[in-house]
This record gives structure tokens, C-alpha cells and sequence, in this order.
């Protein structure tokens, strides 16, 4: 009766501990993942910005590859991105690159 | 003597006549357990001074990192952020939405100031380090019958530290900065091989 009841129990635990392990992963929220309006960056007043913040550095490693393709709409952060394009990636971003 | 023996048995009678009563009450069902029913200010003041005392003693001892104002933090963070907590706790621009108007105790709108959303917290105490502890806490923790979940068991320390990093500095976000460092969208388009 005993062997009978814990193999239930078992499947059940080891239903848990997987279902646990694949909770919020951030490849699960990929599938309805939006791309950062980058175009946005243009209309904000480039003369406030503080290329020190890291609200900014952030925005700036976001935007990256628009940046790259733009004809000078960000002139005044370019040498910064540049600089922060070095390290683009964050950890959590490089544990998720699909090759 | 005799009166304080008086006295000891009256106090004994109130006190099972009190307990007696209560639990009448609990079992009569005639507290009003809605949501859409706010609790008398007896209950609300017995559950926030339980809440608040105890995420206060639980979260004195947790050590804050000492790069939480990092970008990788921001947009990490970020993103958890926007999937997890923006229903309940918006995003700038937003003043409600279902969540907000249907949870009780509704929960607080963490694109505000602490002075602004009027929530209790540590900042309140004028202690920042306070506040941040309490926000990891919680995030960790969850709070029970609020609405909060627990996000410790499923998400890592420091994926939970990157989303009070996050929270930081989410009052002072436009609502075009918030998308774009929330947006999980970049990560693929940026790694071109």
C-alpha cells in the first residue's frame, strides 16, 4: 500500500521540481517580445541627456544597431555608444544567443 | 485578597467569553471577505502593523549589492519588470488598470514616488537602504492573501536584485524610456553572426 501511494508522490515531486525549473524563464516571454521604439531617441532633448546614467547607457546598448544605421540622428551619443557597443551585451543576454 | 481573586476570575470570564465570542464570529461567516469590500479600520490596522513590522525585521539583515545602478541591471530588470509586475503595479503613463482597481489592498503604482503612492515603506523612515531591502523582500517573499506572489522559489537573487534596481529608477522614467529598456525584442536583432 505504501509503494503504492509513493509513486504518485514521487511524479508529482519531480512534475514540481521541473515545473519550478522552467518557470519565468526569459526565453519563454521571446515568442511576444517587442523591439525598443528606438525612434523614440530622436525626440528626446539630447542636450539633457547624461551619458553617464545609466538609464542612458542602457538606452544606448538598446538602441545600438539603429544607431549604427542612422545617418547622424545621434550624433552627440555616438563616440559613447561606440564605447558601450564594447560590451553590449549583458550576461543573461549572451546565455540566451541561439547559434 | 479576596478582591484580587474577584479580580482574576472576572478577568478569566471576560477572557473565554471574548475568545468564545470571536470564534463565533470567525464560524458565523459574517465578516465580509470581498475584495470589493474594504476591511473596518480595526483590521486594517491589525494586518498593515502585522505586514510592515514583520518585512521590517525580516529584511534588516539583507545585504544590498554594491553595483545595483548598473545599465545591465536597468534593462534586465526591466524586462522582468514589464512581464511580471506591470499589470498590477503599471508602467509610466498608466494610472490603473484591472488589477489596480480590483486587488485589495490594491497594490502600490511603483511608477510613483514613495511620497506620491502614499504606500507605506521604509523610505518613509528616510532610510533608502531600509527601502530597498523591503522591496527585495517582498519580491523574494511575496506577501500572503495580498496578491503578491513569491518570485524567490522560480527567480535567483540576483535576477530579483536586478528588478530593484530596476525600481529605483522607474518614477523618473518616461513612457518612451520605459519601453525601450524594457523591450525583450533587441536581444536577437543585436547578435547578428
Amino acid at each position: 500500500m505504501k509503494r503504492k501511494l509513493l509513486s504518485p508522490v514521487l511524479v508529482l515531486a519531480a512534475l514540481g521540481v521541473t515545473f519550478s525549473a522552467q518557470a519565468h524563464d526569459p526565453k519563454e516571454h521571446m515568442k511576444d517580445a517587442e523591439n525598443p521604439n528606438c525612434a523614440a531617441m530622436k525626440d528626446m532633448d539630447h542636450s539633457k541627456m547624461d551619458m553617464n546614467d545609466p538609464v542612458m547607457q542602457a538606452m544606448m546598448k538598446q538602441c545600438m544597431k539603429d544607431m549604427h544605421h542612422s545617418d547622424g540622428d545621434y550624433s552627440m551619443s555616438h563616440e559613447d555608444a561606440s564605447e558601450d557597443g564594447q560590451k553590449k551585451a549583458s550576461d543573461e543576454q549572451h546565455s540566451e544567443h541561439q547559434h | 485578597m479576596p478582591t484580587l481573586t474577584a479580580f482574576i476570575r472576572s478577568l478569566l470570564i471576560a477572557t473565554v467569553i471574548g475568545l468564545v465570542g470571536a470564534g463565533l464570529f470567525i464560524y458565523s461567516g459574517l465578516y465580509p471577505i470581498g475584495a470589493d469590500v474594504p476591511h473596518n479600520k480595526l483590521s486594517y490596522w491589525l494586518l498593515e502593523t502585522l505586514r510592515e513590522r514583520s518585512i521590517a525585521r525580516a529584511a534588516s539583515d539583507i545585504q544590498i549589492p554594491s553595483n545595483l545602478n548598473t545599465s545591465d541591471r536597468l534593462l534586465a530588470g526591466g524586462a522582468d519588470y514589464n512581464d511580471m509586475c506591470a499589470g498590477c503595479h503599471l508602467k509610466p503613463g498608466k494610472n490603473e488598470s484591472d488589477f489596480t482597481i480590483g486587488l485589495y489592498p490594491s497594490p502600490p503604482n511603483l511608477t510613483a514616488t514613495a511620497d506620491a503612492h502614499g504606500h507605506e515603506h521604509g523610505s518613509d523612515t528616510g532610510s533608502e537602504e531600509i527601502a530597498i531591502q523591503r522591496q527585495f523582500w517582498i519580491i523574494k517573499h511575496g506577501i500572503k492573501a495580498s496578491g503578491m506572489p513569491a518570485w524567490g522559489p522560480t527567480h535567483s537573487d540576483d535576477r530579483i536584485w536586478n528588478m530593484v534596481a530596476f525600481l529605483q529608477r522607474l518614477p523618473s522614467l518616461t513612457p518612451d524610456q520605459y519601453q525601450i529598456l524594457t523591450a525583450r525584442g533587441n536581444t536577437s536583432d543585436s547578435h547578428d553572426h
